[in-house]
């Protein structure tokens, strides 16, 4: 088998359990739809009309970065799962080369992560705007980076300890870091006044802030923003953490 | 005749647990070998180096002269592995684990929905094609993992207790699938416990005990390699103490295995000694139950070479 087929042959069996998990992913939908409407209404009233004119157009592209992140990031339970059950034994004793092997798993999680995507992105395009040709080429490069970061991410985590509930902690703290420290739920201006600079900074920053200011400049909520130099940030983030997540994949899967 | 794998000074550490001691071992190309040993005497681990899942702590290993760690890519072309414990999640369902482990080892789509199905129909397992994992029976599951092997059809083909778990008519189908296997080319290597199984399947045989090869050869040849060729066993009447008495009054007959309820004494001129032992021990007062005297089965070279007590101290 060469390498790209066995890389999309691992990653075909993570999207076919994603798809077992449908009835969960369901209920997680319409968690996070039910967040976009429950923000919207309770905070249109809120929040100062000088900061965010419109609450529920400012919260949709962010929730499809939260949406996307967290079905990447939902690959990492699994991959725990299997090595608490030796599950990998067998994986790592299949006829294929490991890098191979490690790329398919992350190619598997952001899959899962953009197909999880599609229903937000439609959504957006309802509630805000539909994007043009440009931004919606953008919009589907964040998609990309953005799921490739947080699935290896996952995965990194899992396998950093034998210890399942300390991956679960380790892979709820990072989710929840990542979930809070966002603009998700509120703009800079209103971040500036919670947290101190150097901190705003950071939290501006994430992969999942990026890529929520990109999707709400492709779809037109936003028109001032640097998508360039947001879109590089979010391309080094993506290339470091994939890089270094595989190597920790690869390294703590072969250990013994 | 090729050597298919080749184990040269293999030792495997666990921290402070030695796997694997010192191990020399030759795997003939062809040949169905069995790897026999108590439980914890590196049987899975040795096979888990040789399938590349595990790295030798040192020494080599080698498949059809491929390295096991510097070459592994080519390594794992050539071997399939059935674990000991099936490996799966409880949400997978028989079929469509077995269909994706076929396209993963080169089938096609639809040559892969024809070779399951025909595994799985010799094996019994098409009626539980559907179910999710954690609905099967033990040997089931354990069905499933070999199926993996007799789809794959590799060079070298790794079972790891195959028929632990099993009952008897599919252990049967088992070892038949298995031999037909090896006609059709692949070399077999099969880990354990069980002697009957290692005694029907197995051309030759190596008998480990704590990590290291304690024998090796044709079960004819094992058998004659104890030096005294009879055997005297014993039943008495009596608890752990009687039998501790008797084994400690016969010791200077020759060598001594000492179970709950019995005893075996290792010696030549089996039938001339056994009634010297028979006046001996009715002398002393032990109440005798039974007495046969024996050529030793495969599980009497395994107790003589491993030395192993069934209950230890
Ligand atoms: N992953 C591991 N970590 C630590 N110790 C291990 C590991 N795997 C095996 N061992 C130890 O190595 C020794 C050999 O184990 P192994 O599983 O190879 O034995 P085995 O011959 O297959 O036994 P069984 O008949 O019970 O399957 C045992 O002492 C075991 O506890
Ligand atoms: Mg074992």
């Amino acid at each position: 088998m060469g390498y790209l087929s066995a890389a999309w042959t691992v990653a075909s069996r993570d999207i076919s359990r994603f798809w077992k998990y449908r009835f969960w992913l369901a209920g997680q939908l319409a968690m996070n739809l039910a967040d976009v409407f429950i923000f919207a209404l309770v905070f249109n009233n809120i929040v100062n009309k000088a900061y965010i004119p419109d609450y529920l157009k400012f919260m949709t592209p962010g929730v499809a970065a939260i949406a996307t992140f967290a079905a990447a990031f939902s690959i990492g339970r699994e991959v725990g799962v299997e090595i608490r059950r030796e599950v990998t034994q067998y994986l790592l004793s299949l006829p294929m080369s490991r890098s191979a092997f490690v790329f398919g798993r992350i190619l598997g999680g952001a899959l899962r992560g953009m197909i999880y995507q599609v229903s937000f992105l439609v959504l957006a395009a309802l509630i805000v705007n539909v994007p043009t040709t440009t931004k919606a080429l953008y919009i589907a490069l964040t998609t990309v980076m953005l799921t490739f970061s947080m699935s290896s991410l996952a995965i990194a985590i899992s396998t950093s300890t034998k210890d399942f509930n300390l991956q679960a902690t380790l892979r709820a703290l990072t989710y929840y870091i990542l979930f809070f420290l966002s603009n998700v739920f509120y703009p800079k201006e209103v971040l500036a006044m919670r947290f101190p600079p150097q901190i705003l900074q950071i939290v501006i920053n994430t992969p999942v802030s990026l890529a929520s200011d990109i999707y709400r400049w492709g779809f037109g909520y936003y028109e001032n923003v640097d998508a360039v130099s947001k879109i590089l940030l979010l391309l080094i983030w993506s290339l470091t953490l994939t890089t270094l997540a595989s190597l920790a994949y690869l390294r703590n899967l072969t250990k013994q | 005749m090729e050597v298919a794998v080749k184990i040269r000074k293999l030792v495997k550490r666990f921290g402070n647990t030695v796997a694997v001691d010192s191990l020399d071992l030759d795997i003939n190309e062809g040949e169905i070998f069995g790897l026999l040993g108590p439980n914890g005497s590196g049987k899975t681990t040795t096979l888990l180096i040789i399938s590349t899942v595990y790295k030798p702590t040192s020494g080599e290993v080698y498949v059809y002269g491929h390295d096991v760690i510097r070459e592994g890519d080519v390594v794992r072309k050539y071997v399939g592995i059935a674990f000991q414990e099936p490996k799966a999640l409880w949400v997978d369902k028989p079929y469509e684990l077995l269909l994706w482990h076929a396209r993963v080892v080169g089938y096609s789509t639809s040559e892969a929905r024809e070779v399951v199905k025909n595994v799985m129909e010799v094996l019994g397992l098409w009626e539980h094609r559907n179910k999710y994992f954690y609905q099967l029976s033990g040997g089931t599951r354990k069905k499933v993992e070999i199926a993996k092997v007799l789809i794959q059809k590799p060079k070298i083909a790794i079972f790891d207790e195959p028929t632990a778990q099993v009952d008897v008519i599919s252990k049967h189908a088992l070892w038949d699938a298995i031999r037909e296997l090896r006609t059709q080319g692949s070399t077999v290597i099969i880990a354990t416990n069980d002697m009957f199984e290692a005694e029907r399947m197995c051309e030759r045989i190596a008998i480990i005990y704590k990590g290291k090869l304690k024998a090796l050869g044709t079960v004819e040849e094992l058998k004659d390699s104890i030096p005294e060729g009879d055997i005297v066993e014993l039943m008495l009447d009596g608890d752990e103490n009687t039998y501790l008495r008797a084994e400690d009054l016969l010791k200077q007959y020759g060598k001594t295995v000492r179970s709950n309820d019995s005893l075996k004494i290792f010696l030549n001129k089996g039938e001339e000694r056994a009634i010297e032992i028979l006046d001996l021990l009715k002398s002393r007062g032990f109440k005798i139950r039974k007495i046969m005297v024996k050529e030793p089965s495969l599980d009497d070279v395994f107790f003589y070479m491993t030395g192993a007590k069934l209950k230890e101290g």
